[in-house]
């Protein structure tokens, strides 16, 4: 469903992506990690037609990402980091925006819309009434999420999603991807909540300055290199050396 | 949301209809908006109720361009009224001015929103992954600017679609005429300016976009103003009679002249030089747009992209310290800025003066015309002996002018939440704050357009004595550069960027510009009366109450409301 191919970015003299190569069949979640920096949201912006790769190519659903960018926008859904909307619309002005841009019918958009804020425990009144600028910041990702699912992709892309959801909101987003996994789609879910990623991610892919470290199920990947949890593995491979000691190191200089 | 109802029932799959429809793409534009009219409506609701939203409801947010500019639109016309003065006069003059002051108005205008509407950083994260090509983005973006940029022009030519049916050569067909040829300006005009971006960005590659985009829009801007400011003085210079002769050939280098022409030719005299220019119009026209939104809109994409990169710089071999930061380190500065939260204030707002896009945007294509009206006055009020004060002394104060419309400008940010740091800090109130961004827009602003009229007085003049003209001006300035700050207002970036477009600070300046007029005219009359002298002790001391009363009460203010 997804395959990527030499993929590479640089910013003039940096390379924040560097000959990255995997694949990622239908119905799979993968987990897409790494530190601040690594590449991961130059990756993710490079498969959804946001940025040129320097070299190197990905295809998605079969279309090629440099010569068919359009059709591989209509077949991926993408919630960004930033979680950015525009602050003047009201939710439904945007989702309803949203849905023209993929040619989904008024009142097929605002069905499906419908189905979403009942998901998602948002009233249809807030939906008309409030600008997103006055929304919560889970409120406004839930309507991200809603906006990136509108057109049903076989392919969706999220970057750090659980950003602002509350408690009860992340176990139900979470049971969601898995739910829409088994009917097939794929999965890509870039975040820093390690533990959420063990759970929830049918594979793991670690990289660090661009380049990939490990690839593999979660539970192999910590038999293989003998770590008890995702978040000791990722430390280990990332160089997050000492972290503890350099810690107690640095709060000592709060005593007055 | 309950963990339950989420994981035992997530939303299904878009209806049968929907999700062919999203399938299919644009078989469906029948029935849904085609993904074209969808980006234009967007980026007219972006336009008329800005990006941000903070404290505007939806039911008061403006619903039409002619609301959201209703008091602008009646200046325009009001403005427009001025064609009534080429009564009788023939077409080509009347559409000379018509089309100059529209160009004008129109280039302001566009060189102040095309940054903005064209290439906005957040717009990235949420279109750029949508199913929708650059060339689309870019055609829906400039057709709101072109509608707006219509509305503009249509105010400010009504009155001339009047006088041109009563003109010398004229008739029922201009106002037709003169519609088209407008809106084929607003064409070239818009053109022109994305033509620009178009270009640097070729030429230049991503790095330096930014800051090429502000330098290109504040000449723009600065030449618009300059150009209005002139064309009517050069049109003076023939008389007011324009035709193409040879003492007036600068006419056919004009672009407002080539649109003239085109009235000239279908509503006016139809002589053979203004067909010429007519034709010429046209042929740039296209060839702007062609070049603009063919050629050249390929590369839109890229800037787009280029937006969301981190643009590399070449490391330094050490670390230098910026020269502001030196500054203020050492005297007189660090004398002047003994307050650290002052100092803090007036380090950040000269960095946003000299770094931010959007506030450079802002904040020099807004003083442009408070350079150019004193100038021509100083330069004309030359040779009238004692008579001439007025010139000199209305150059004076009207610098006062440069540290209100500042302050009232840099209260405004793209990032205008982070402002919300000031409130958390523990500050009693905004004073301290307000001081730092006065004191840096009167060093970085203030000061240089001072020095810059002194020295045009002095070479203009040939005089030094009459530099004195300029102290009844450089007194008043400490109380004018108080007022944005009355009340606790005026903190520095802690507004958002759409309240800045609010007419009412237009307003604002006629009333400080009607006082300054009336300085002016007393400075005059006192140097004229040869009591000059007591006039500057006497306004030296009503100026030392009013500070001090002025201070104390922006020292004393408490924070406001944030709503």
């Amino acid at each position: 469903m997804i395959l990527l191919q030499h993929l590479t970015k640089r910013f003039g003299a940096q390379t924040a992506v560097d000959d990255l190569s995997f694949e990622v069949p239908a119905g799979q979640i993968l987990g897409f990690l790494g530190p601040n920096g690594a590449g991961k949201s130059t990756t993710l912006k490079m498969l959804t037609g946001m940025l040129e790769p320097t070299s190197g190519t990905a295809t998605i659903c079969g279309f090629d990402l440099l010569r068919e960018p359009v059709e591989v926008k209509r077949h991926v859904g993408f919630v960004p980091e930033s979680g950015a909307v525009f602050e003047s619309l009201t939710g439904l002005e945007y989702l309803e925006m949203v849905a023209a841009l993929y040619a989904i019918p008024p009142e097929a958009a605002r069905a499906r819309i419908r189905q979403f804020i009942a998901f998602f425990d948002l009233s249809f009144e807030t939906l008309t009434d409030k600008l997103l600028g006055a929304y919560s910041k889970g409120m406004r990702r839930k309507v991200v999420i809603t906006a990136a699912l509108l057109h049903n992709p076989p392919v969706v892309f999220f970057d750090e999603p659980l950003d602002g959801l509350d408690a009860n909101a992340a176990v139900g987003f979470k049971a969601l991807i898995q739910t829409l996994a088994h009917e097939g789609k794929t999965i890509v879910y870039s975040s820093h909540i390690l533990d959420v990623v063990e759970r929830v991610c049918d594979r793991v892919i670690i990289i660090d300055k661009g380049r990939m470290q490990v690839d593999g199920q979660p539970a192999e990947l910590l038999a293989a290199h003998g770590a008890d949890t995702l978040e000791r593995l990722f430390t280990q491979l990332t160089g997050g050396t000492e972290l503890e000691r350099r810690a107690a190191d640095f709060a000592k200089t709060f005593r007055p | 949301m309950t963990p339950t109802a989420g994981q035992s029932s997530p939303p299904p799959p878009p209806n049968e209809e929907a999700g062919k429809q999203a399938d299919s793409g644009p078989r469906s534009a029948r029935v849904a908006l085609s993904p074209e009219r969808t980006l234009r409506r967007l980026f007219l609701t972006l336009f008329l109720r800005g990006r941000s939203s903070r404290g505007l409801q939806k039911d008061s947010a403006p619903k039409s361009v002619g609301s959201k500019l209703a008091l602008t639109l009646v200046f325009y016309a009001l403005f427009g009224l001025f064609a009534l003065f080429f009564h009788g006069q023939p077409v080509f003059a009347l559409s000379v001015y018509l089309h100059g002051m529209t160009f004008v108005f129109l280039g302001m205008f566009i060189a102040a929103s095309a940054g903005e509407v064209l290439f906005n950083k957040e717009e990235a994260d949420i279109l750029l992954h949508r199913p929708v090509t650059p060339s689309a983005l870019l055609r829906a973006k400039v057709g709101v600017l072109v509608e707006v940029s219509l509305w503009l022009a249509g105010a400010f030519n009504l009155g001339g679609f009047i006088v041109g049916v009563t003109a010398r050569d004229g008739g029922w067909s201009f106002p037709f005429v003169h519609a088209a040829s407008t809106s084929l300006e607003a064409l070239f005009a818009t053109g022109c300016v994305v033509l620009t971006y178009q270009v640097c960005l070729r030429w230049f590659g991503r790095e330096r976009l930014e800051g090429l985009m502000t330098t290109t829009q504040v000449f723009v801007a600065i030449a618009a103003v300059l150009a209005g400011q002139l064309m009517p003085r050069m049109m003076g210079g023939v008389g007011g009679k324009v035709t193409l002769a040879a003492s007036s050939w600068w006419v056919c280098l004009l672009p407002p002249a080539w649109f003239a022409g085109l009235d000239d030719a279908l509503a006016g005299s139809g002589a053979r030089g203004s067909w010429a220019l007519a034709g010429w119009g046209v042929a740039a026209t296209a060839m702007v747009l062609w070049l603009a939104f063919g050629t050249l809109a390929r590369d839109y994409g890229a800037g787009l992209q280029s937006l969301g990169e981190a643009a590399t710089r070449r490391p330094q071999r050490r670390a230098r310290r910026r020269w502001i930061d030196v500054a203020v380190s050492v005297p007189p500065l660090r004398w002047w800025l003994r307050d650290s939260v002052s100092r803090a204030a007036f380090l950040l707002t000269a960095a946003y003066l000299m770094h931010d896009r959007d506030t450079k945007l802002r904040v020099y294509p807004g003083l442009a015309p408070m350079l150019v009206m004193p100038v021509l006055f100083l330069v004309q009020d030359h040779g009238q002996g004692d008579k001439g004060g007025f010139g000199g002394a209305f150059a004076g104060v009207f610098i006062g002018l440069i540290p209100v419309l500042g302050l009232t400008l840099v209260q405004y940010s793209q990032q205008w939440q982070a402002a919300d740091l000031f409130r958390a800090a523990p500050i009693a109130g905004p004073a301290p704050l307000c001081h730092g961004a006065r004191r840096a827009v009167l060093l970085l602003l203030t000061l240089p357009v001072l020095l810059i009229f002194g020295l045009i007085a002095w070479v203009v003049r040939g005089n030094a004595s009459e530099l004195a003209l300029l102290l009844p001006g450089v007194i008043a300035l400490p109380l004018f550069a108080l007022l944005p700050n009355l009340g606790g207002r005026g903190v520095p970036l802690s507004l958002p960027t759409e309240e800045a477009k609010s007419t009412s600070r237009g307003l604002q300046m006629i009333g400080v510009m009607m006082v300054s007029g009336i300085l002016s005219a007393l400075a005059s009359w006192a140097w004229s009366g040869s009591w000059f002298g007591w006039l500057l002790l006497i306004e030296l001391i009503v100026a030392s109450v009013v500070y001090v009363g002025l201070r104390a009460s922006i020292s004393t203010a408490r924070w406001p409301p944030l709503e």
